[in-house]
C-alpha cells in the first residue's frame, strides 16, 4: 500500500532548523492495521501528513500504491487523496455549517458522483454508524462519540483504501473511544487499510503492529500478530 | 455542488449575522451612492438626446475678444437667419427660437358674471417657426404643429398649462393675453415638455409674436440678446469649419467693431450645449462635464472604500473559516473549487447589498431630485441600463471585495487550517491590507478636506462684504417700460413706516442682467478700449442699498442720462489716481448720442458673482430703463411692508401679477451651484467616513482575534488595559499618518484648482489639513478603541487558551 524510504523532514525557520523525521522507513502492507505511537513531538502527525499526502517530504522517497509521491504536484496529490485516502481526527473536524448529513456527502460531491448514488451511500454510511437518525442535526447539536462517528462516516464514504486517523479517540471519554475503535477495527476487517497516531496504548491494541517513535526515528516495531497479507 | 455552496454560504452569514450586516450595509451604502451619482450622470448626458437629428443639430454662438479677455455668447443678431439661410442654403431646417422667461397671462371670464383669470408664470416659454418642428423631435400628441403656430398670435399649450388655465375645459380656441401685449389663440394641447431638454417650454408660441413682447429686439446687425438664438441642421458629412468660415465672411461686412476687437460665430453641436458652460442655454442650467466626472469619481471611491471594508472584514473571518476549507482540502477540494465557494459568497452578500440599495436609493431618491431641482426616477427594472448598471457593479464589487479574500482562504495549507495556525496578517513590510486601510483613510481625509474648503468658501459668499446692504431689501419687477406708472406712486410707496428708501433701478447692485456700452472719456477722440456696465437708476439708488460715495455727489432727479456717477474701478481703467480730478470730466455713450458729466465717484461694489471681476460702472438716470422697483424694508415688520408693497404696486398695475423677491436670495442664487457641491461633499464624506468606520472596526477585531495570544500574555506579565489599547492604536496611527501625507497634497491641488474659477476666494489655510487629518484620527482611534477595549478587558487564561 505504502513505503517510505529514508523519509526526512526538517521545519525551518529564519533562524532555527528543526528536524521532525530522520530516515524514516516504513511499509505499510494492504489490510493492515498500523498503530504509530511516541512521546509528544516525536513526528507521529508529520508522519502522517506525509502518508496522507498533505505535506511533503524534505528528503526521501515515498511510494502510494507503487507510485512515487514526491514527483507529483499539488493538483495529482489532491486527486490521489480523494480518491484513495480518508482521514479521522481528534478534533473530528467536521463543518459547521453543514448536517450531519451534508457532511458526509461532501467526499462523493468532490468526487463528482451522481445524486442518486450519493444518497444511497450517505445512508447506508450513516446506518453503518448508527447514525443515521441524526442526519439533519448539525455538529454542535451532537455529542463528541456522535461527532467521531460522523467524521469516520465521512472518512469511509468514498470508500477508501486507506485510512488515515490522527488520535480518533483523543476527545471522547473511555466508552465512546472504544466504540469508535470497534468502528475502526471492523472497518479493517472488511479491508481498510488503517494508520493510526495514538497515545492510548489500549487503542494501540487493535493494531496489528506498533510503530514506536522518539525524536523522528523509527525506534522498535511490535508486531501482534501477522499481516493477512 | 452549488447547492453545498449556497447552503453554507446562507449558513455562514446567517450564523454570523453581526459581520453580515456590517458587510451589506457598508456595501449597499456604498452602492446606493454609486447608483444614486449614476442617475444623476445619466441624466445629465440624457440631455438633447431624444431627437433624431441630435447628431446633426448646431446653434449658433458668438465668440468675441477684446483687451479685457474672451467673452462667449448664444445670441445672434435678427438679420443673421436670413444671411445664413443664403449663405449656406444647404443647411436646413435652420430656425430662429425666442425665450421669454415667464409672464403674466390674463383669461377672459367665460360667463357675463366671471372674473378675469391672471396667473404668473415663472416657467419659460419658447416663440418658434415651423421649422422648429421639423429641426427638433417634439412630442405633440398628434397635433398638427407646425399648423397650428403659422398663424399670429397663436399658442400651443402644455398639458399641464391647459389644465391650469383652462380646468375641466377643451382650451382650444380659448384666448390669453400675455403681459397686457398680445392676446393668443390656442390651437393645440401637447404633452409637457421632457425634463431632460435644454429647449424647456411652457407653451409654443408663434415666432412673430415676439416682437410684440420684446420691445428691444430690433433688425441691427449690431444688437443681440442671448434669449434669441438660432438652430440649424447640418448635411450629413458637411464641412462645419468651411461653413463657418463662409458665414463669418458674409456676416463681417454688416457687423461693426471696436478697435482691437476680434469676433467670430462659432457653431455649437447640440450635444455639447449642456456641458458648455460659457454659452447660456435656454434652461438656465449647464453642467461642466468635469464635475460629472468628479461626480463618478466620487462614486467610484465609496464603492472601493465599501470594497475594501469587505476586504478587511472577509479576511478577519478568514480565521473562523480556516477549519473548513482545511476539511475540504482534504476532502479532495481544489483551489479553483474554493475560490468559486468564497467568490460565490462574496456574490450573495453583494447581491443582497444591491438588492438594498435599490431600495435605500428609492427612499433617497426625492431628496435627491429636490436638492438638484431635477426629476430622476429610478425604474429598475423598466431601464435596461439602470438594470446593466447594477449586473456590472454587482460582478465587479464582488470580484474586488471577494478575489482577495478567496485567494488568502484558499491559499491555506490544510494542515495549518485545521490547526488554525494560519498566518495572513503577518507578512513582512507593508501587507496588502495596510495599503488598503491607508487608501481608505486617503479617501476619507481627501473628502474631508475638500469639504471644509468648499464650505468655508460658500461661507465667505454668503457673508463677504458685497459693497452694498442686500438684507432687507425687496426687489420687485415692473412690466416693461411701464416705470412710471409706479414711480408716480412713490410718496405713497414710502408712506408706510415699515418702508425706509425706495429706488427705481435697471437692476438691483447684483443682477444677471447688464447693459454694456463703450465709450469716449475726457479726450473725445479716442474710444476706449473696454465697455462700461451701465446701471441706470433713479437718485434714491445710493441711499437705498447704502452705497458711499468717495467724491462729488449724487446726481439729481432726472429722465434721461445727463449726469453721472462712477466706481472706482472705472477711475482705474481710465488711469485716473485721484478721484476728485475726475468729477466734470465729460464722458460720450451710446454712439455718441450721449453726453455727460461725472458728478460723483462711488466705492466699487459686487455687480454679479464673486466669481467675476468687478467691472467699471457708470451711473445715471434714464426712465425707460427701470425694471425694478426696490424697496429698503424694517425687517421686523416685513410682512406688513410687503403687503403695502404688493397694495400699492397692484394700484399702478392692477391688470398685472405681483412678484418680489429678496435681495440676499439674488445673491444666492448665483452660488446656487456651488451650495450644490457643498451640500454633495458633506453627504459623500459622511458616507466614506461611516463605510470607512464600519470598516475599520471590522479590521480591528480581525486584528484582536489573531493577537489574542499576544494580549493574554502580555496581560499576564502586567501590560494594563490602556497599553493593550495602545498597542493597537498605534499601528492605525501610523496608517492615518501616511495617509493624511497623501491625502493633503492631493486635495490641496484640486482644491487649489476648483477655487481659481472664483475672482473672490480664500485662502486654503493649513488648519484644514490639520483639522482634517486629527478628524480622521479621532474617529479612527474611537473605533479601534472599542474593539482593542475588549481584547484589553477580556480574560487571559482564555486568552491563553486559544493556542
Amino acid at each position: 500500500m505504502l513505503r517510505t524510504v529514508n523519509l526526512q523532514k526538517k521545519y525551518t525557520t529564519d533562524e532555527v532548523e528543526t528536524t521532525a523525521l530522520v530516515n524514516v522507513n516504513l511499509h505499510v502492507r494492504k489490510g493492515e492495521f498500523v498503530a504509530i505511537m511516541g512521546p509528544s513531538g516525536c513526528g507521529k502527525s508529520t508522519l502522517l501528513n506525509i502518508i496522507g499526502l498533505l505535506d511533503n517530504p524534505s528528503s526521501g522517497e515515498f511510494y502510494f500504491l507503487d507510485q512515487e509521491i514526491s514527483k507529483c504536484n499539488e493538483r495529482q496529490r489532491a486527486n490521489l487523496r480523494k480518491k484513495h485516502i480518508g482521514f479521522v481526527f481528534q478534533s473530528f473536524n467536521l463543518i459547521d455549517e453543514l448536517t450531519v448529513y451534508e457532511n458526509v456527502e461532501l467526499p462523493l460531491i468532490y468526487l463528482k458522483i451522481g445524486n442518486a448514488e450519493r444518497k444511497q451511500r450517505v445512508e447506508q454510511a450513516l446506518e453503518q454508524m448508527q447514525i443515521a437518525h441524526r442526519r439533519n442535526h448539525f455538529p454542535q447539536q451532537l455529542s463528541g462519540g456522535q461527532q467521531q462517528r460522523v467524521a469516520i462516516a465521512r472518512a469511509v464514504i468514498s470508500k477508501p483504501e486507506l485510512l488515515l486517523a490522527d488520535e480518533p479517540t483523543g476527545n471522547l471519554d473511555s466508552a465512546h473511544g472504544q466504540e469508535v475503535m470497534q468502528l475502526l477495527s471492523g472497518l479493517n476487517e472488511q479491508g481498510t487499510t488503517i494508520v493510526m497516531v495514538t497515545h492510548s496504548p489500549s487503542d494501540a491494541d487493535y493494531a496489528h503492529r506498533i510503530v514506536n517513535l522518539f525524536d523522528g526515528q523509527i525506534i522498535s516495531e511490535n508486531v501482534k500478530e501477522l499481516a493477512i497479507l | 455542488m452549488l447547492k453545498n455552496y449556497f447552503l453554507v454560504a446562507v449558513r455562514t452569514l446567517r450564523r454570523h449575522l453581526g459581520y453580515t450586516m456590517l458587510n451589506v450595509v457598508g456595501l449597499a451604502l456604498g452602492i446606493t451612492c454609486s447608483l444614486l451619482i449614476f442617475l444623476v450622470v445619466r441624466h445629465e448626458l440624457s440631455f438633447n438626446a431624444n431627437h433624431s437629428k441630435a447628431d446633426r443639430i448646431y446653434r449658433i454662438n458668438v465668440d468675441k475678444m477684446d483687451q479685457t479677455g474672451p467673452t462667449h455668447s448664444s445670441g445672434t443678431p435678427s438679420p443673421m437667419l436670413a444671411t445664413f439661410k443664403t449663405t449656406l442654403p444647404e443647411f436646413t431646417p435652420a430656425t430662429h427660437i425666442y425665450r421669454e422667461e415667464g409672464g403674466t397671462f390674463a383669461i377672459e371670464p367665460t360667463t357675463a358674471q366671471g372674473a378675469v383669470k391672471r396667473f404668473r408664470e415663472e416657467e419659460p416659454l419658447l416663440f418658434v417657426e415651423p421649422a422648429f418642428f421639423e429641426l427638433f423631435d417634439i412630442e405633440t400628441d398628434g397635433v398638427n404643429a407646425k399648423e397650428a403656430i403659422k398663424d399670429l398670435n397663436t399658442v400651443l399649450l402644455t398639458k399641464s398649462i391647459a389644465e391650469k388655465f383652462f380646468p375641466e375645459q377643451n382650451a382650444v380656441g380659448k384666448t390669453l393675453r400675455m403681459n397686457n401685449l398680445i392676446t393668443l389663440k390656442v390651437t393645440g394641447v401637447i404633452p409637457d415638455a421632457p425634463t431632460t431638454t435644454d429647449l424647456p417650454y411652457s407653451m409654443l408660441v408663434d415666432y412673430e409674436s415676439s416682437k410684440k413682447i420684446n420691445t428691444f429686439m430690433n433688425d441691427s446687425w449690431n444688437s443681440t440678446s442671448s434669449n434669441q438664438q438660432i438652430y440649424f441642421a447640418a448635411p450629413e458629412g458637411a464641412s462645419l469649419k468651411q461653413a463657418e468660415d463662409r458665414l463669418n465672411e458674409v456676416a463681417a461686412k454688416y457687423r461693426a467693431r471696436a478697435p482691437g476687437e476680434k469676433e467670430r460665430f462659432v457653431f455649437q453641436p447640440l450635444s455639447e450645449l449642456h456641458f458648455d458652460e460659457r454659452y447660456s442655454t435656454f434652461s438656465d442650467r449647464t453642467v461642466s462635464k468635469t464635475i460629472l466626472w468628479g461626480l463618478a469619481l466620487i462614486g467610484m471611491f465609496l464603492v472601493l472604500v465599501a470594497s475594501i471594508n469587505f476586504v478587511n472584514l472577509a479576511t478577519a473571518q478568514a480565521l473562523r473559516r480556516a477549519k473548513e476549507v482545511g476539511m475540504r482540502k482534504v476532502l479532495g477540494a481544489s483551489k479553483t473549487q474554493l475560490m468559486t465557494q468564497f467568490l460565490g459568497e462574496t456574490g450573495l452578500i453583494t447581491l443582497l447589498a444591491v438588492l438594498l440599495s435599490v431600495v435605500l436609493a428609492e427612499l433617497l431618491l426625492p431628496y435627491l431630485n429636490q436638492l438638484l431641482e431635477v426629476e430622476i426616477k429610478l425604474y429598475v427594472l423598466q431601464r435596461p441600463d439602470v438594470l446593466l448598471f447594477l449586473v456590472i457593479l454587482l460582478v465587479t464589487v464582488t470580484f474586488f471585495a471577494g478575489f482577495y479574500p478567496a485567494l488568502v482562504l484558499s491559499g491555506f495549507q490544510p494542515i495549518s487550517a485545521l490547526k488554525s495556525k494560519v498566518a495572513t496578517a503577518r507578512t513582512a513590510g507593508l501587507s496588502l491590507r495596510q495599503v488598503l486601510v491607508v487608501l481608505q483613510f486617503t479617501i476619507c481625509q481627501a473628502l474631508i478636506i475638500c469639504t471644509i474648503i468648499v464650505h468655508n468658501q460658500m461661507e465667505y459668499f454668503r457673508t463677504a462684504e458685497l459693497g452694498f446692504d442686500k438684507e432687507a431689501i425687496v426687489t420687485m419687477p415692473m412690466p416693461a417700460g411701464r416705470a412710471s406708472e409706479l414711480m408716480a406712486l412713490r410718496s405713497e410707496l414710502e408712506a408706510h413706516p415699515a418702508i425706509k428708501s425706495t429706488s427705481f433701478a435697471l437692476t438691483p447692485p447684483s443682477y444677471n442682467m447688464d447693459m454694456k456700452m463703450s465709450l469716449r472719456y475726457d479726450d473725445f477722440s479716442i474710444v476706449r478700449n473696454f465697455d462700461v456696465n451701465v446701471k441706470v437708476a433713479d437718485e434714491h439708488y445710493l441711499k437705498t442699498f447704502n452705497i458711499p460715495l468717495i467724491a462729488g455727489r449724487m446726481y439729481e432727479k432726472g429722465d434721461t442720462l445727463r449726469d453721472f456717477v462712477v466706481n472706482e474701478t472705472f477711475l482705474k481703467r481710465v488711469g485716473e489716481t485721484n478721484p476728485q480730478n475726475a468729477l466734470g470730466k465729460k464722458i460720450q455713450i451710446n454712439g455718441g448720442q450721449t453726453v455727460g458729466t461725472i458728478v460723483g465717484v462711488i466705492k466699487d461694489f459686487h455687480l454679479t458673482s464673486l466669481r467675476e471681476e468687478i467691472e467699471p460702472v457708470l451711473m445715471g438716470t434714464f426712465t425707460r430703463f427701470y425694471f425694478f422697483a426696490n424697496a429698503k424694508i424694517e425687517a421686523k415688520n416685513s410682512k406688513a411692508a410687503l403687503a403695502h408693497l404688493q397694495k400699492v404696486w397692484s394700484t399702478a398695475y392692477p391688470d398685472d401679477v405681483f412678484d418680489y423677491e429678496f435681495l440676499d436670495d439674488t445673491v444666492a442664487r448665483f452660488y446656487e451651484e456651488e451650495a450644490r457641491q457643498s451640500y454633495l461633499f458633506k453627504v459623500f464624506s459622511v458616507i466614506a467616513i461611516l463605510i470607512g468606520c464600519l470598516g475599520l472596526y471590522g479590521l480591528v477585531s480581525f486584528m484582536v482575534t489573531q493577537r489574542t495570544k499576544e494580549v493574554g500574555v502580555r496581560k499576564v506579565l502586567g501590560a494594563s488595559s490602556a497599553s493593550i489599547v495602545g498597542l493597537f492604536s498605534k499601528d492605525f496611527t501610523k496608517l492615518v499618518l501616511v495617509a493624511f501625507v497623501i491625502a493633503a497634497p492631493v486635495s490641496y491641488y484640486f482644491m487649489e484648482k476648483w477655487l481659481q474659477d472664483f475672482t473672490y476666494r480664500i485662502d486654503i489655510s493649513y488648519w484644514v489639513f490639520l483639522a482634517a487629518g486629527a478628524l480622521t484620527l479621532l474617529i479612527a482611534l474611537a473605533t479601534v478603541s472599542v474593539q482593542a477595549l475588549r481584547a484589553a478587558l477580556s480574560n487571559p487564561v482564555h486568552a491563553l487558551k486559544t493556542e
